[in-house]
């Protein structure tokens, strides 16, 4: 909750104060075809996003010293993208399987195999094809 | 006799036809003339979970002692900025957030041998995604690659625990186009990627100034415009990054730059005007806004906003 609000905070003043700073300018968004952020509801659903990824961290076990760092270095494509897919997207981790997940592997191939009637390795199995 | 030989024939015909059709559909670099190519990339040892991190740690450390690049993060809070305790590992969003937080471009290559080959050929390491397994029971992971032996026909890569391990270069292929042939670069703003387009290239530059990172976004739309110097959209966003910044006198020249190229280019028109009006100039102000033509409503209110900013008297910017 402390960190939500931290969050909230400082996207508001980082929000506002780009607004000052270039009240009439075109932004570089508009010639990249990117939607520009103009009504107050949608900077309201980015500011969301992030919070909502904020909470997610927390639930994921993310160092809560580090996530303002993490989300506030997120561009808002990046931020809802995050909000949207961050229990499908692929994480990316480090070595191989271990012998035990191996283990694991080779009986549940097995026991597949021995289902279908291609092999006979265990004596519980029935193979489906059974006449 | 003559019913083994038929079998046998049977089974080399079924596993031609079975292996060809489980060839990747990505076409290998075999017959492409590539030249061989081998970047001395610093190795860290990976650590577990952590190869998200250590890939981005190898190849700063690498642009280190290229470039006069510093990195801001330490490998310490890289592992924090990239670790997912519970998925065990990292998001390709967080790499890419991670890599930019450490001061770097990041572009994604386009997802083909072509590319990989162009940068690594360039001396430009890249980090790629693969799925080690298959897609039922994938094992992410990600590794910087460090060159391709044309003759051996291998990838080098800093995979596991040997540096420069020489992967075969259809088990490479195998391996990645399971993650769809995801794969970035990672460049100090001062360079630039090797099979970058203008218009990706300042997407990627942009991002940099969106968090922040104003005097990186900077150097990395100088640098495009060497390579291209009459793009217009990275010299706008070059004009804009000095006007938001306050350095007035040099964002008035890229926007008079950019209306030598295109006399009409209504957002560069638009800009100019509002800067010449905080500059205590709005009769020149309203004669560019005069020579805008509207095409679409976007523009229609930008100028009418701009047009009743410069009437009603524009506040002078205190300069840096």
């Amino acid at each position: 909750m402390k960190i939500s609000k931290l969050v909230l905070s400082f996207i508001l003043s980082v929000s506002l104060f780009t607004q000052v700073l270039s009240a009439q300018i075109a932004s570089t968004d508009a010639i990249l075809g990117q939607s520009v952020v103009s009504s107050s509801k949608e900077k309201l659903v980015q500011i969301v996003s992030r919070d909502d990824v904020a909470k997610r961290f927390e639930e994921l076990g993310v160092d809560p010293k580090i996530i303002e760092a993490r989300i506030a270095s997120m561009t808002d494509e990046e931020a809802s993208r995050m909000a949207l897919q961050i229990e499908t997207l692929p994480a990316g981790a480090d070595a191989g399987m271990s012998i035990l997940g191996a283990v694991v592997f080779i009986f549940i191939v097995l026991l597949i195999t021995d289902i279908l009637g291609v092999t006979k390795v265990f004596n519980f199995t029935k193979p489906i094809t059974n006449n | 006799m003559r019913a083994s030989k038929f079998l046998s024939l049977f089974f080399a015909v079924a596993t031609l036809i079975i292996s060809s059709g489980c060839a990747p559909k990505n076409p290998l670099p075999l017959n492409n003339n590539y030249s061989s190519s081998k970047i001395n990339l610093p190795f860290v040892a990976p650590r577990s979970k952590l190869c998200a991190s250590t890939s981005i740690e190898m190849v700063s450390s690498y642009w280190q002692t290229r470039t006069p690049y510093t990195p801001l993060l330490s490998l310490s809070e890289l592992d924090a900025r990239t670790l997912i305790p519970a998925k065990g590992g990292t998001l390709q969003i967080e790499l890419i957030v991670a890599a930019r937080a450490n001061r770097m471009l990041v572009y994604p290559i386009e997802p083909t041998f072509d590319a990989l080959i162009c940068e690594l050929s360039e001396h430009h390491p890249v980090i790629v995604l693969v799925n080690r397994s298959y897609s039922w029971y994938p094992l992410w992971h990600y590794a910087p690659v460090a060159g391709y032996d044309a003759k051996a026909q291998t990838i080098l890569m800093h995979f596991g625990d040997t540096p420069n391990e020489a992967v075969p270069i259809r088990t490479f292929a195998a391996l990645w186009e399971r993650s769809g042939n995801w794969g970035v670069v990672l460049l100090p703003p001062t360079q630039l990627p090797a099979s970058a387009t203008p218009e990706k290239f300042l997407r990627a530059a942009y991002d940099l100034e969106k968090i922040g990172m104003t005097n990186e976004a900077i150097i990395a739309y100088e640098t495009a415009l060497t390579r291209w110097p009459d793009y217009i959209p990275t010299l706008f966003a070059l004009g804009n990054a000095y006007y938001n910044s306050l350095q007035i006198r040099k964002a008035e020249e890229v926007y008079r730059y950019i209306l030598l190229i295109d006399i009409k280019y209504p957002y560069a028109l638009n800009n100019l005007a509002d800067l010449l009006c905080h500059t205590g100039r709005s009769d020149e102000a309203l004669e560019l806004l005069d020579r805008v033509v509207i095409d679409d409503d976007a523009i229609q209110t930008l100028i009418k906003n701009t047009r009743k900013d410069i009437n009603s008297g524009c506040p002078p910017f205190i300069e840096k």
